[in-house]
Parts: structure tokens; C-alpha cells; sequence
């Protein structure tokens, strides 16, 4: 580990209202990878914002490379040698990978951009990389995962030292999370620092030299990763025990509810046949793009089905628009929770209303705000939604929040089947376990639950029965408490032999 | 040497938005060849000209409103600054000022414009839609006050007939190597944004705006003044069609430019530029204006009335967008499928 490169101290930070950093002191050496810990709301994004020059501090002072900085513009931070890969990927999408990477700084020969040169030293960095991306390519058509290269190879493009990852892994597959840790591994091995925010605690050990820990706006501690355990971590990031990361309930299995047979959707929902009983939670697992997300849209009838059937209580249901499923009591709170699952700029009250329009309206179409009252508090209070009013913006709740909101919806409903795809992706440990009780207590009430779910260990330790997804097609089923992880990894690599003819 | 022209070629093929732009040239050839077959006249060498000259106003006017859409902005005042632009100018000329000067004054009124456009959507992140609204009232407004609320009498009667018909010559009546002098005014402007747009750091920094602001405010691009170049681009845009249309008239009309926002707005969309931003090539503009502009006349050159030209234009513009919009979704469906 090599000397001092970013040391902020006593940082302070307040927006209207709220204390977000209070006398938070972080430390940085080149060639390590520094882990910042926390729950949402910690204030780990708004500390790495100051240091890459996106927010302006309140006080403390701010070392880098051994010049202290009042404040610093995004520009300035570029020039101290300070890169920040946002977790909402920022990029231009219509613009190309080369284009995006010398944005703001593009190569001139007078007044004319000098494309072809910007296209060759893009092409040498991600080279350098072995990033297999042609630089001319538009980056709206690369997947996330590339895209996430792009920016990393941006950063390095401005001969960055000091890398902040916010939350790099939250939509890579294990294979490409695996190409992110070798390209870590190079820049670290390089002298770069890198600070690394993320939520999946399991894939620190592969990379993390040293961890710093807040909470609530304050620093807590730090220390070096392999002198802590998990446990120590958890309790120092949740400040208090949590007793069971996963929470499981032991329910009778009682009679089918739901069924779907033969259902055939586009090339990623082949022949899917399953069931879901009464008191269990059926877990999907599988890679990224295995076809689980399309499988729960084509039943809930967002994309179109090509063919199957779907039995509620052993009667078929046609759903063929998702108003169809909801009637029949088929509910979805989907992947991604800002895009699909909310309307972020209307209220938690707006939001909950709106897919039970039909329970709170009279005859012409009127709105009863009392029984909307009603619904919103019972949702608040069953759901313990954390929040001063109904009337705050969906935008503004942290992520665990939110997707209580997005659950909230569906509970007035009295629905039979409810299908949860990645619910706690990008939530923290805190808000998952809560996000686990609410699936139990759905679960004890006799509501089929299918839980969508990319992180093993949850799948594991929540669901009763997983079924596991390959290429579009069921490839394996079983029992939670009887596999292992390799199994169902096994599993899900059972691509079809491609035929060779 | 042979495989470097065709990576050339290819990779012009593979611009991004070169579909909109061919689709858009074809329905061009399509229309004018259809309307010649119905009309011989439509063919003729002076019709042409016609059809080039009058099509300028709309390409200068496309081009300006280009910019903004291209950065996912709009400019509802550009039909106001020609109004604004063609009333300063007649006015000063008909009380006898020199007429660069008088165009000098009508420029730095639409510049000064612009600034304030691209200042309250740059710098105080009003709505583009009702920041522009709101100088497009106060800039018809000027070109009302200019004259008290009169149009104005001939340029001539105040310059003199001699700089009035080469005032009038220069921007409309004039040709230079057998094309109206207007076409390559319009021409010229256009070869000059088009270059500012696809080759320079300014241009770039449009694209990306339109694009993602965000990532743009934080890849250090100045999102502030990149946001008034824009606009200044239209104000420019709109004060030269202003001269052209003082000069047409040879006098300064109050209603001069009514409309034209939109206008613009139509070229561009045909062309293929998103509304939505971050995408679109300027030659879809000077394609879509002169779909625009070939329409009128040969439904002029066909006898059909105004109500019926609207009625085809409007219909025009929607088509174009929604064959852009299946044209995605099937790609979408594609790759979802994948």
C-alpha cells in the first residue's frame, strides 16, 4: 500500500433540512481498493460527490495528492486526477464510445475536431484494457455492462488516480463482474486508488483492501478488510445486530394456486411450465438475461405471449394487457423501480391510488378521498413506509422505501399471486430484511409469492422451491434447503448445444 | 485506396440518423417527380429557381430551429424575430438610414434575444417551451411598437430608389451564376452551421446536451452557454430571413414571419431530427424544407387552395414521425427478441 493520496477531513454537508455529512474524515492510498460502506442514506454517494467536485462542502478540508482544495468544479476534479463512475450510468447515449470519452475535452486542430486521432487513443486505452469495443460504436446500442467499461476507460482517458465505483456491480452478470475485478486488479496494480461503493457484501472479499464504514451522515470506522468480519460490518454499517440477514418462515404448503402452462413468449420465455402453492416462496434463478424478467412480464401480460396457458385456482385466465392480471389478482412489482414500478414525480399517494382507481372511484369516475386516505395509511402502516406525509414525492424516498411503495400498491387488492422481480437490488441490509418479512407475511396469508432473484444467497436462504432459467427455458427445480450454490449455477449455464450441421 | 472509399461511403451510410436523411431525399424525388408528372411546368428551369429561392426561408429557419431540437430545447420565437427583424430594418431604411446599419440594429436585437433565450433555459432552467413563448410575444410585440403599430412605408421612399433595388436585389430580386442571390445566402449559412454542428467542439457539446445533460454538466461540458449558442444560432437564423422576406416585400410587414416557428420545427422533423434531442443530421433539415417547399408549389402548380396545402403538410409531418417511430420499435423488438 503506498502513501496518502485523498485525505478529507471533518467534511460537513447539510441541504435544506438535513445534516447529510457531519465531521466525516476518509483516507485513500494509492494502490488499494478502499470499500465505503453504508446503508442508503449513509451519506457514502454524497461524500465521493465533494471529492469529484459534483457537490461543494460546508467545511472540513480536502487533501489531494498533497494540495488541499477549497472546492472543486467536476473539471477541476478531472484535472486533480479525480474520476467518479456514477451508479446511474452517465453517459450519452446517441453519442459514439469515442465520443463520450473525450466529451469536454475533445481534440482540436483549430476549430475542427480531430475525430480520427480521439478514435485511435480511445481505441489504445480500451485496448490496454482488453475492453473488446469498437470506439465508433454508439453507446446507447452497448449493453450496461459495456457501458460501465466505457467509463472506466473514460476515467483512465484523463489519467485519473483516484477512482470512485458507485455501485459498478448492481446490473452485471457474474462473468462480467468478474472482467470488472481484473480490470480493478490492473489499476490497482497500476497505483491507482480506488474507492468502491456497493450493497453485495459478498463480492468484497475479492477485491477490498481496506473498509470505511458510515452511518447516518457520520464516519464510523475503518480498518483493514481481512481483520473484520462480516458480522462486525454489518453491525457497524446497521448499528444494531441484525439477528438473520435471512429471515425464514416455516409455512404448510397447501393446495396450488396458480399455474402456467406452455407459455411461449419471443426467444427468452420457451415452454415455461411451473407451478406456485399456497405458503411457499418459488425463487427464479439464473444469469442475466436468462429470460426470468420476460417470463414475468409475458404473464402479467406486458409483452405479448405467443402461446400458454395460465390457471388461477385451476380456472384459465386470459390476461392479455396487464389490467387483465390485475383484475385476476396477478400482481408485479418489477426490476426496476424507478422506471417501471413508480411515477416518480407524483406523490407515495398518487402512486398507491393508481392501480386501485377502479376500488376508489364512484360510479362517474370521482375520486373518494377518504377511502384513498384509508388505503395510504393502511399501506404506510402495514408496510412501515417510512416517510412525514403522503404527499412526498415518490422520487424523494430512499430505495428500500420505494419499493415498499411499489408492493404498496398491490396489497389493497387482495391479490392471489405476486411476483417479485430483483426487489432488493440496490437497497440495503436493513430494507432487504424488511423487504424479506413482508414476502413471509405474504407468504402466511396464502399468497402465491415468485421471487425474482440474481444474488444466490437470498434465493437460498428465502425462497422454499427455486427454479432455475437458462437461455429462455426452466432448466432445473429444487428445493431451496437441499442445493447449493453450485448446483443451481449448474443449472443456469445449461445453454442448449447449439447444432452443428 | 479503393477500400478506404467504401469505409468512407459506409461509414456515411452508418452515420447516425442517415436513415431519416435518405428516407426523407427519396420522398422528395418521389413528391417532385410525382407533382412534374401531374404538371410539366413543375420541371421547368424557372420553376426551379423558384422552388430554390423559396425554399431559402424555410431552410434558414429549419436550420435554427434545428439547433434547439438537437439539444432538446425549442424556439417558439424565431417567427417573432423575423417579424421583429424585417420591421427594424424597413423602419430605419424607410427613415433613410444606411442600410448595413440598419441591419446591424436588427441583428443585435435578435442576438441580444437570443442571449436572453439561451440565459432563462441555461441558466434558469425555465421550460424551453414557455421561456420562448414568452420573448416570442415581447419580440412581436417590438415589431409591432417599431412603427407604431403600422407597417412600414417603401424601403425606397427613404434610402432611395437606387439602394432600395440593390437592398431588394441582394437578399430576393438578384441572381448570381443563374440562382437566386436568396438560395445562396440560405446556402451558405446552412454549409457554415452545418460545419459548426458536425466538426466542432461547440457542435459536440449540442449533441451531448441534447443527449444527456447530465453526463454533459459532468464531463465538464459548459451546459450554459452551450444552451446560448444554440439559441443565438436561431436569432441569427431568424434575423437574416427577416431581410429576406423586408426585401421581398421591399417594405417591412408587422405579420412578417408568422408562424415560421413551426415551420421550423416541420423541416426539421421531416429531416429526421428528434424532438426529444440527441439525435439528427442538418441535412434532414434541408431535406425537410425542401419536402416542405415542393409541396406548396406543386400544389400550387396544381391549383390546389391553401386549405388543402395545410391539410397535406400537416398529414406529411406526422407520417414522417411515426414511420420513424415503427422504424424503431422494430429494432427495439429485435433486440428484445435477441
Amino acid at each position: 500500500m503506498g502513501e496518502v493520496i485523498v485525505s478529507m477531513k471533518n467534511i460537513v454537508k447539510t441541504f435544506p433540512g438535513v445534516k447529510a455529512l457531519d465531521n466525516v474524515n476518509f483516507e485513500l492510498r494509492s494502490g488499494e481498493v478502499m470499500a465505503l460502506l453504508g446503508e442508503n442514506g449513509a451519506g457514502k454517494s454524497t461524500l465521493m460527490k465533494i471529492l469529484s467536485g459534483v457537490y461543494t462542502k460546508d467545511g472540513g478540508t480536502m487533501t489531494i495528492f498533497g494540495k488541499e482544495y477549497d472546492n472543486l468544479t467536476p473539471k477541476q476534479a478531472q484535472a486533480a486526477g479525480v474520476a467518479i463512475i456514477h451508479q446511474e450510468l452517465n453517459m450519452c447515449r446517441h453519442l459514439s464510445v469515442a465520443e463520450n470519452m473525450f466529451l469536454g475535452r475533445e481534440k482540436v486542430k483549430g476549430i475542427v475536431l480531430k475525430n480520427s486521432e480521439m478514435e485511435a487513443e480511445a481505441a489504445g486505452i480500451l485496448g490496454d484494457l482488453k475492453i473488446d469495443i469498437d470506439p465508433r460504436q454508439m453507446v446507447g446500442d452497448l449493453p450496461v455492462s459495456k457501458q460501465q467499461m466505457v467509463e472506466i476507460a473514460k476515467a483512465l482517458s484523463i489519467h485519473a488516480k483516484v477512482l470512485i465505483m458507485d455501485e459498478p456491480t448492481s446490473s452485471l452478470t457474474a462473468k462480467e463482474i468478474d472482467e470488472l475485478f481484473r480490470i480493478i486488479r490492473k489499476l490497482k496494480a497500476d497505483g491507482c486508488g480506488i474507492v468502491y461503493i456497493s450493497h453485495r457484501l459478498e463480492e468484497l472479499q475479492a477485491i477490498v483492501d481496506r473498509v470505511t464504514i458510515m452511518r447516518d451522515g457520520q464516519y464510523i470506522t475503518d480498518g483493514i478488510f481481512k481483520e473484520m468480519t462480516m458480522d462486525q460490518i454489518i453491525a457497524n454499517m446497521v448499528g444494531r445486530e441484525i439477528k438473520e440477514q435471512f429471515p425464514r418462515v416455516s409455512c404448510e404448503k397447501g393446495k396450488k394456486i396458480f399455474e402456467v402452462k406452455n407459455l411461449n413468449a419471443g426467444k427468452l420465455v420457451r415452454n415455461i411450465n411451473f407451478s406456485l402453492y399456497e405458503g411457499e416462496i418459488v425463487g427464479f434463478a439464473g444469469l442475466m438475461g436468462a429470460g426470468r424478467t420476460e417470463t414475468t412480464r409475458a404473464i402479467f401480460g406486458v409483452d405479448p405471449k405467443t402461446g400458454g396457458q395460465i390457471f388461477l385456482d385451476g380456472n384459465e385466465v386470459k390476461i392479455n394487457c396487464p389490467m387483465d392480471a390485475i383484475k385476476a389478482g396477478i400482481v408485479l412489482a418489477p426490476e426496476d423501480r424507478k422506471k417501471d414500478g413508480l411515477c416518480t414525480k407524483l406523490s407515495i399517494r398518487h402512486n398507491l391510488a393508481l392501480p386501485n382507481l377502479d376500488l376508489l372511484c364512484n360510479k362517474l369516475g370521482v375520486i373518494s378521498s377518504s377511502k384513498e386516505d384509508k388505503l395510504c395509511e393502511d399501506a404506510v402502516k402495514n408496510l412501515m413506509i417510512k416517510t412525514p406525509t403522503v404527499e412526498v414525492n415518490a422520487a424523494n424516498l430512499s430505495g428500500g422505501n420505494q419499493q415498499k411503495v411499489v408492493v404498496g400498491k398491490w396489497l389493497a387488492r387482495n391479490s392471489r399471486v405476486v411476483i417479485f422481480d430483483e426487489p432488493t437490488r440496490g437497497i440495503d441490509v436493513g430494507a432487504k430484511v424488511e423487504i424479506y418479512n413482508l414476502m413471509n407475511k405474504l407468504k402466511q396469508e396464502g399468497i402465491a409469492v415468485m421471487f425474482v432473484s440474481s444474488e444466490m444467497p437470498e434465493v437460498l436462504g428465502i425462497a422454499d422451491r427455486v427454479i432455475i432459467m437458462c437461455d429462455g427455458r426452466i432448466t432445473g427445480e429444487v428445493m431451496a434447503r437441499e442445493t447449493t450454490q453450485n448446483e443451481i449455477l449448474r443449472y443456469a449455464t445449461e445453454f442448449e448445444k447449439k447444432q452443428v450441421s | 485506396m479503393n477500400e478506404k472509399k467504401q469505409s468512407t461511403v459506409k461509414r456515411l451510410l452508418n452515420t447516425r440518423g442517415m436513415g431519416a436523411v435518405i428516407t426523407a431525399f427519396a420522398g422528395l424525388i418521389i413528391i417532385y417527380v410525382a407533382f412534374g408528372l401531374i404538371d410539366r411546368n413543375v420541371f421547368s428551369g424557372q420553376n426551379f429557381m423558384n422552388l430554390l429561392r423559396s425554399m431559402s426561408k424555410y431552410l434558414l429557419i429549419g436550420v435554427g430551429q434545428s439547433y434547439l431540437l438537437i439539444t432538446g430545447n425549442i424556439d417558439l420565437s424565431i417567427g417573432s424575430m423575423v417579424g421583429m427583424s424585417a420591421m427594424i430594418s424597413a423602419t430605419m431604411m424607410a427613415m433613410g438610414v444606411n442600410p448595413v446599419l440598419a441591419m446591424a440594429v436588427a441583428m443585435a436585437c435578435c442576438l441580444l434575444c437570443g442571449v436572453v433565450n439561451g440565459f432563462l433555459v441555461g441558466e434558469f432552467k425555465l421550460p424551453p417551451f414557455i421561456a420562448t413563448l414568452g420573448t416570442m410575444f415581447v419580440t412581436r410585440g417590438v415589431a409591432y411598437m417599431v412603427n407604431n403599430n403600422r407597417n412600414t412605408d417603401a424601403i425606397a421612399t427613404g434610402i432611395g430608389k437606387e439602394a432600395g433595388d440593390s437592398f431588394q436585389n441582394f437578399f430576393y430580386y438578384g441572381k448570381t451564376l443563374g440562382v437566386y442571390n436568396t438560395f445562396w445566402i440560405a446556402l451558405l449559412l446552412f454549409l457554415a452551421f452545418f460545419f459548426l454542428l458536425s466538426k466542432t467542439r461547440t457542435g459536440r457539446h449540442i449533441y451531448a446536451i441534447g443527449s444527456n445533460v447530465d453526463a454533459a454538466k459532468l464531463s465538464g461540458v459548459n451546459v450554459v452557454s452551450t444552451t446560448i449558442k444554440a439559441y443565438l444560432v436561431s436569432a441569427i437564423c431568424a434575423c437574416v430571413v427577416g431581410f429576406i422576406l423586408c426585401a421581398q416585400a421591399g417594405m417591412g410587414n408587422m405579420e412578417a414571419g408568422n408562424m415560421y416557428e413551426m415551420y421550423g420545427v416541420a423541416a426539421g422533423v421531416i429531416g429526421g431530427i428528434s424532438p426529444l434531442g440527441g439525435t439528427g443530421l442538418l441535412l434532414g433539415t434541408f431535406a425537410g424544407a425542401a419536402v416542405w417547399q415542393t409541396l406548396e408549389n406543386g400544389l400550387n402548380m396544381i391549383g390546389a387552395q391553401v386549405g388543402i396545402q395545410r391539410l397535406v403538410i400537416g398529414i406529411i409531418v406526422v407520417f414522417s414521425v411515426l414511420l420513424d417511430v415503427v422504424v424503431r420499435s422494430g429494432n427495439f423488438g429485435k433486440k428484445a427478441g435477441k
